[in-house]
């Protein structure tokens, strides 16, 4: 289930993420939810998979900007990564990025 | 505390222009607490909230990066709205890059990504929202519509802010005003007086980007100016006279500057304005110059001014001022006749001596102080009158004056009216001398003022004539009973025939007008006989007597009578 002690076992930042929603514990999970179902996921790992950088970026800037408010630094940290290097449109390989945030991901989505 | 316009009372709505959901209700969550909020999720949702609701909106908290319109795109178009750029807009972002264009296209903070904490985010609404307030209303009171220069308040506001920030740099205060500005709103209108008053504003700004210095207009047409000390500021002069023959109109515009300079810095601003304003006032009526600076003589001047002005209580009171007596004498017989005064006033100042009216009248002209001198010497006047009534038996007309001033009382007639009545005269003891120049002022309410007096029986004489601006035409109809040649043309008439050629020629415009001719000021026989010759009727100075108390007129009045009973004329029938 997904409570804050579960997060915070996974490593979210649940205290950050709780104090920005004002300690409203229902809202604040209600909210990592739909976090985790985000759409930006999918997007980021097509753009890649695709080479489109700019797609790429644009999926990424979006997800950090989530993340980061939502304080789920499992995903935040590798997204955060991803998005400078895409913001520069480097051409790397991008595969193990992905395999790490959506091996977070699952775990966070298991719960 | 400062205080701000900001109200916690009322409950404000703002807009949060964000395209991730999440986001959003993070952002919502936390003002919901404080404030109304709407959602956008792009520039061209918002835009369209935006114009709807105008300034109803308190603050936009907007992301850049959004599908369709993004912030930059948002931003750009607010800024270039008169009324949507006043909205507050806090950017949301997580880029250090992107702050310097925010500010450039008019974001007033940020708030980072990922948030910051929530009594942060609130404060910083808070604080955006109440400057936006302050500077709105500062903005809208803080300029003179007409001109677009600072009000009176702000004006001294911001210049004592320049003095604060900057104490060491030397500063200027001039006071700039239009000459006869009142006329031209009359002769041209008000709008074309707005636009002289804005040419002038126009001008003193671009003066003012080279020469450093702020500029307000404190009221009609007199504008300040606090600038960087030069030795000169006459540039500023030649650029509001350009810009004043650029409105090709054909009205004579003219400005006068009067200057206090930045050494006085030791001196209060409000009070080195006062002074330029001062040195500017002293330029009135000179043609020459236009520009006056504010000297140690004239402060010297204004402090025994407003000694005099603090002392006229005390000088009535324990009659320093007295009222003397100047002869009269009908001229055209065989022998010169007494056959009035005028009353003079002088002040016997118990620390400063004697003091010439020639000092203090214009001084109480200027405050209205006069009113109460003129009332003070018609009483005394009244009161001598009776006093030879009943001691010598003879009625003495005396000549009072009436000056502009009381010409606006209501309760003129009712004043004067009342006096008599205390002594038991009538308005024939009573002779009222109005100057000419008083006339030209406003003469509808003049002429009114005057043709009561005369119907209750005064008499009145048209005082300095030739000295003011009669046009012809009112000359034809101006109720008057006599008039008294202006000083001036008498002292030269010996030596100029230009002179001598106007007092013929007032001698036939007081022939047309009906009314005879009094002349003052005359100290010799050759000036006595030529205007006796030229057909003056009565004369009045040193060639027959200076103002003298009220004793020794006694002694001249039993002179009279005794030369009367030694068979000369009888005045006083």
């Amino acid at each position: 289930m997904l409570t804050i002690e579960a997060l915070k076992e996974l490593g979210v930042n649940t205290q950050e993420g709780l104090a920005r929603c004002m300690n409203n514990e229902a809202f604040y999970l209600r909210l990592v939810g739909m976090g985790l179902k985000d759409g930006g996921f999918d997007k980021l790992e097509e753009a890649v998979a695709a080479g489109d950088l700019d797609a790429g970026f644009e999926a990424a800037h979006a997800l950090k900007g989530v993340l980061g408010n939502l304080a789920l630094t499992p995903l935040y940290t590798p997204v955060s990564e991803m998005t400078e290097l895409l913001r520069a449109r480097t051409q790397a390989d991008y595969a193990p990025y992905i395999e790490k945030i959506m091996g977070e991901r699952a775990k966070l989505l298991a719960l | 505390m400062r205080q701000s316009a900001y109200n916690n009372n009322i409950r404000r709505t703002i807009l949060i222009v964000e395209d991730e959901y999440i986001n959003q209700q993070i952002l919502g969550n936390i003002a919901g607490e404080q404030y109304d909020v709407l959602y956008a999720n792009n520039g061209l949702e918002a835009l369209e909230i935006i114009r709807s609701l105008k300034t109803r909106l308190s603050l936009i908290l907007l992301d850049l990066i959004m599908p369709g319109m993004n912030g930059y795109e948002l931003l750009e178009i607010l800024g270039k709205s008169d009324t949507l750029s006043r909205i507050p807009v806090i950017v949301l972002t997580g880029e250090k890059s992107a702050e310097l264009k925010s500010f450039q296209l008019g974001a007033v903070d940020f708030i980072t990504k990922p948030f910051d904490m929530p009594d942060i985010i609130m404060a910083r609404i808070r604080r955006s929202i109440a400057l936006s307030e302050d500077t709105y209303i500062i903005q809208t009171t803080q300029l003179d519509e007409v001109t677009q220069l600072y009000t009176r308040e702000y004006f001294f506001t911001y210049a004592r802010q320049q003095t604060d920030l900057d104490p060491d740099r030397v500063r200027d205060a001039l006071v700039l005003n239009i000459s006869h500005f009142h006329l031209v709103n009359e002769m041209y209108g008000r709008d074309f007086g707005d636009t002289v008053l804005r040419a002038a504003a126009g001008a003193i700004s671009e003066y003012l980007r080279q020469a450093g210095g702020i500029a307000g207009r404190p009221e009609g047409d007199t504008f300040y100016v606090f600038a960087d000390h030069r030795d000169s500021h006459a540039p500023l002069l030649e650029a509001i006279e350009s810009a004043f023959s650029g409105l090709g109109s054909g009205a004579r515009l003219r400005i006068r500057m009067g200057v206090c300079p930045g050494d006085g810095a030791a001196v209060e601003l409000e009070h080195r304005f006062d002074r330029a304003a001062r040195a500017c006032h002293s330029l009135r009526n000179n043609y020459l110059e236009n520009v006056a600076f504010f000297s140690n003589e004239m402060h010297e001047r204004e402090l025994y001014s407003e000694r005099l002005i603090a002392d006229v209580d005390d000088a009535i009171g324990q009659r320093h001022l007295q009222v003397w007596y100047q002869p009269k004498y009908a001229v055209q017989g065989s022998e010169p006749v007494l056959g009035s005064a005028e009353a003079l006033i002088r002040w016997e100042h118990p620390q400063l001596g004697t003091i010439r009216p020639g000092t203090f009248i214009p001084l109480f002209e200027a405050n209205g102080l006069v009113r109460r001198l003129d009332r003070y010497v018609w009483t005394m006047a009244a009161e001598q009158i009776r006093s030879w009534k009943d001691t010598l038996g003879v009625s003495v007309p005396v000549s009072v004056n009436v000056s502009r001033v009381d010409l606006f009382d209501p309760l003129l007639e009712e004043t004067l009216l009342g006096i008599l009545g205390e002594y038991g005269l009538t308005p024939e003891d009573l002779l009222l001398e109005i100057t000419e120049s008083a006339y030209t002022d406003n003469s509808g309410q003049v002429l009114r003022a005057v043709e009561m007096l005369r119907r209750d029986g005064f008499k009145i004489e048209m005082d300095d004539f030739g000295s003011g601006y009669s046009s012809l035409n009112m000359l034809r109809s101006i109720p008057v009973d006599a008039i008294k040649l202006d000083m001036k043309f008498i002292c030269n008439i010996t030596t100029s025939g230009v002179d001598r050629q106007l007092v013929h020629l007032i001698m036939e415009i007081a022939k047309f007008m009906g009314v005879p001719v009094v002349a003052e000021g005359v100290e010799n026989r050759e000036q006595m006989e030529f205007l006796k010759d030229a057909g003056v009727d009565i004369i009045q100075g040193y060639y027959f007597s200076k103002p003298v108390t009220p004793q020794r007129f006694s002694e001249i009045i039993k002179e009279a009578q005794a030369a009367l009973r030694n068979g000369g004329q009888n005045a006083y029938d």
